[in-house]
């Protein structure tokens, strides 16, 4: 029980009733960082230096386990915090993400905002340089990577500093963005992925390609992901002036499959290309989505 | 295919009712903003032709639901060879039941009317609300009615008095139901077909109507019954009909006689013969008899009645001075020859002349030989208060008339026309007054009070009667009754009973109830000769019933399509369920 209090465990939406970005994102570490008790991102920040002698207490999964089935004798890996490693979390602010399927939920943009700054708090923690880049057509707002302090509240501000949804184009800006990031490092890019996919792969292949570890985290608010609503209806496109008159029930089943497609299409080529994909809908608690990270 | 309740195929406009709502339903829908439009429009790319399938199959499958149930409810009926349904297409039917006195008959310990009643009992049964019923029974009347109507009839439907002719009621019955303008027409004739029960000629059955008749039984029932019966010169002559050698039973009989309850005479007969029974001595009056047969299986026919009049001779005069004439001379000497009449002793009763005869009871009148006399005649008629004249000449002709037997058609040349004084020649001017026969449509005979009125001298110069046979047995009646004012006793077709005539104080004739001899000969009539007269197909029972309604047999749709409306109802929810 005491687990459910916790704040990263908490419908994001009842989370976002306590206050601003920070104190959500504070709240959300806090409670995530508690639960498992140790740093969730070590692999992403800290680089191996030497071996020791096994001390008592030493933990067990630091063991070199080659080294004792090719000597006998038990040394533990030590590693060396790097803190020039670069993050880069990227934010889709374009119009589609400024939507909610629900009243009783958070937009996409919200969603991404608050997981964003709690990811960024994480990193930041850990001596990891942490930067920012919202964009929607054109790159928004960029906050460099970063670790002295008062770096997290810059990050905040830039995501607050960003207005909702303006660009319709995020496949544009998101090449452009490649060449921002010159130094490979970490790049988070928490998107809905409502742009042609081929061109967005191309993308993030360049910059798996210069050397960066990319990890996509592809937001869907619930009501996208199952078709509802009356029973005939004109849908239209925030980003466009594309329209199409439906009756949601007798398409559910067949939007349901497509969309289950285009996931898995995302999964397929991210996976292909050494991508780290996740999905992750807006009524997710916000440790959940995290815990997908460590 | 016909349908039983046509109307109802109004409702097909219902059929139209799905498209017509697709059609107003296309209404702006609601807006809404949804990113994901992307996948939509693939999923619904991807799904558009299954989609339009569905949209078409459901519209197919509403539609066909109305259309189905609409059918279902105006009950179509298809042809079908089986006769084991009870629906078939309207049809005109009519059933003849004889029950006539023959269906008294009891077979097998059971009125062969039951056997009748239980088969036409099933013909009216398996008629629907769309067919046009009658029932004619053995006086001929076709009842018309709904089933239910009909089958109470039929309940209460008993032995009748009168014979049937089964020529003329098929004849009849099969006019009738061709005028209906339906589909079928049929006349069952259910009847124990006897052959003395078709009449003269044929019946002509209209084409398209179907006659069925039930089969008699293949041997005629022993029968013998009293045929008739007449008074005679002081005895009873009894005729005996029945079956023609039908066994034992054709063979003599004893024959009883009976006046007011008390036997008076017995004879032996067998079918076929006239015997004679001495009637006793009675008194002056009006008497009435019976005579009985031993009963068999078919009572009706066991008893008659009887009723005949005793009086004394009636004292007539005719002096030929008077004109009578020598022919009316002759026929009063043969009737005083059979003691019939007296002439000569005491007063007279009746008078025969060409002028009212003062004295008497009875004047008859005819015109004088002088047209001068004319005149004089009817003044002296006027004196005795008559009410009727001679007037003038009249055309040659036939008389007419059922008051005296024999005279009908007997030629009149000469002839003084007869009217009355007041109008209303029909009747007379008075309650007295009757026209007793006619000639050309007007008065010939007419009986006013205690006058007699001829229209031609009883001579053949004037009309061929004299030289007649029935010309004694004329002036008989002239004499003995019509001069009393009596009427003949007539034999009516009936309930075996008597009914007088009276007039005043006075009895003046009778009429006699009692069956047609026919009726006693049960002998069926052969197949072939019912399928020539009545132009039908004669079955057994079984035949009879299976053939009933089987031109005209039909299967009733609705439930088959019920089912098929059912099945499009669960298809129609399965498509519009399962394929979202």
């Amino acid at each position: 029980m005491a687990d459910v209090q916790r704040f990263d465990l908490l419908d994001p939406a009842e989370v976002a009733r306590f206050g601003g970005i920070e104190i959500v994102a504070q709240g959300v570490v806090e409670g995530f960082l508690s639960g498992i008790h140790r740093s969730p991102f070590r692999g992403f920040s800290v680089e191996f230096t030497e071996h020791r002698a096994y001390q008592p207490g030493d933990e067990l999964r630091y063991l070199d386990w080659k080294i004792l089935a090719r000597a006998d004798r038990l040394f533990v890996k030590q590693f060396e915090q790097e803190t020039n490693l670069r993050a880069m979390i990227l934010v889709d602010a374009s119009r589609s993400m400024a939507w909610r399927g629900s009243p009783d939920r958070l937009t996409k943009r919200a969603y991404a905002d608050r997981l964003a700054a709690a990811l960024a708090l994480i990193l930041l923690r850990q001596r990891d340089a942490t930067g920012l880049i919202t964009f929607d057509d054109v790159v928004r707002e960029v906050v460099p990577a970063r670790v002295k302090a008062g770096q997290w509240a810059r990050l905040v501000r830039g995501l607050v500093d960003t207005p909702d949804g303006l660009g319709t184009a995020a496949q544009a800006a998101l090449v452009r963005l490649t060449s921002l990031l010159a130094r490979r490092g970490l790049v988070v890019l928490v998107s809905d992925l409502l742009f042609d996919r081929e061109l967005a792969l191309t993308a993030l292949r360049y910059l798996r390609h210069r050397g960066h570890q990319v990890i996509v985290l592809h937001l869907m608010d619930p009501a996208e992901a199952e078709l509802s609503g009356p029973p005939e209806v004109r849908y239209r496109d925030p980003e466009s002036a594309a329209s199409v008159v439906v009756r949601p029930r007798e398409l559910a089943r067949a939007y349901q499959a497509t969309v289950r497609r285009e996931v898995d299409a995302w999964r397929t080529a991210c996976r292909r290309h050494g991508i780290a994909y996740h999905h992750i809908l807006t009524d997710m608690p916000f440790g959940m989505a995290l815990r997908l990270l460590a | 295919m016909t349908f039983l309740h046509p109307l109802a195929l109004v409702g097909l406009a219902a059929a139209a009712i799905p498209a017509l709502l697709h059609l107003l339903e296309r209404r702006v829908p609601p807006e809404a903003e949804f990113p994901p439009l992307r996948y939509l429009s693939e999923a619904e790319r991807q799904n558009a032709r299954r989609l339009k399938l569905r949209h078409l199959l459901l519209l197919f499958l509403r539609t066909a639901l109305i259309a189905l149930i609409v059918l279902a409810a105006a009950r179509p009926l298809f042809p079908t060879q089986a006769s084991g349904g009870s629906l078939h297409e309207p049809t005109a039917l009519a059933v003849i039941l004889d029950n006539s006195p023959s269906s008294g008959l009891v077979m097998d310990g059971r009125p062969a009317l039951e056997r009748l009643k239980a088969m036409a009992r099933g013909s009216l049964a398996r008629a629907t609300a769309s067919d046009r019923l009658w029932l004619v029974l053995a006086d001929g009347v076709a009842r018309a009615g709904t089933r239910e109507a009909l089958l109470g009839t039929l309940d209460s439907v008993g032995v009748s008095a009168r014979r049937l002719d089964l020529t003329a009621a098929v004849g009849a019955a099969t006019r009738l139901v061709d005028a209906e303008p339906l589909p079928a027409r049929e006349v069952h004739v259910v009847s124990d077909l006897q052959r003395t029960a078709l009449g003269s000629g044929r019946a002509a059955v209209p084409r398209g109507v179907r006659v069925l008749a039930l089969a008699p039984p293949n041997q005629g029932a022993a029968n013998r019954g009293v045929g008739t019966v007449r008074v005679t010169d002081g005895a009873v002559a009894v005729g005996i009909v029945g079956t023609p050698g039908a066994g034992r039973e054709g063979g003599a009989a004893p024959v009883t006689l009976r006046i007011r309850g008390r036997e008076v005479g017995r004879a032996l007969a067998t079918p076929g013969s006239t015997v004679s029974i001495t009637l006793p001595l009675l008194g002056p009056g009006w008497w009435v008899g019976e005579v009985v047969l031993d009963a068999d299986e078919l009572r009706a026919d066991d008893r008659r009645l009887l009723v005949w009049r005793v009086a004394p001779p009636a004292r007539v005069a005719a002096p030929p001075s008077a004109g009578g004439g020598p022919f009316v001379g002759a026929a009063l000497a043969v009737l005083e020859e059979g003691k019939r009449v007296r002439r000569g002793e005491g007063g007279t009763d009746v008078a025969i002349g060409d002028r009212p005869q003062a004295g008497t009871r009875v004047s008859v009148v005819v015109p004088p030989a002088e047209p001068a006399l004319i005149g004089q005649v009817n003044r002296a008629l006027a004196a005795r208060g008559g009410r009727w004249r001679f007037a003038e000449a009249g055309t040659p002709g036939v008389i007419a008339g059922l008051a005296v037997p024999g005279i009908s058609g007997v030629q009149v040349t000469r002839r003084y026309r007869i009217e009355a004084v007041t109008g209303d020649a029909g009747r007379g001017p008075g309650n007295d007054s009757t026209v007793l026969a006619t000639l050309n449509g007007e008065p010939w005979l007419v009986r006013d009070g205690t006058v007699l009125l001829l229209g031609s001298r009883l001579d053949t110069a004037w009309t061929a009667l004299p030289a007649t046979p029935a010309f004694v047995p004329f002036v008989d009646a002239l004499v003995n009754r019509l001069a009393r004012g009596e009427a003949p006793v007539s034999e009516v077709e009936g309930d075996p009973r008597v009914e007088f005539r009276t007039h005043g104080a006075d009895t003046i004739g009778a009429m006699v109830y009692g069956l047609d001899p026919r009726e006693s000969d049960l002998t069926p009539a052969p197949p072939a000769l019912v399928r020539d007269v009545l132009g039908a197909d004669v079955l057994d029972g079984t035949a009879f019933a299976a053939a009933r309604f089987a031109g005209a047999g039909r299967h009733d749709a609705s439930a088959l399509l019920l089912v098929l409306a059912l099945v499009f109802a669960l298809v129609e929810l399965g498509v519009a369920t399962r394929t979202r």
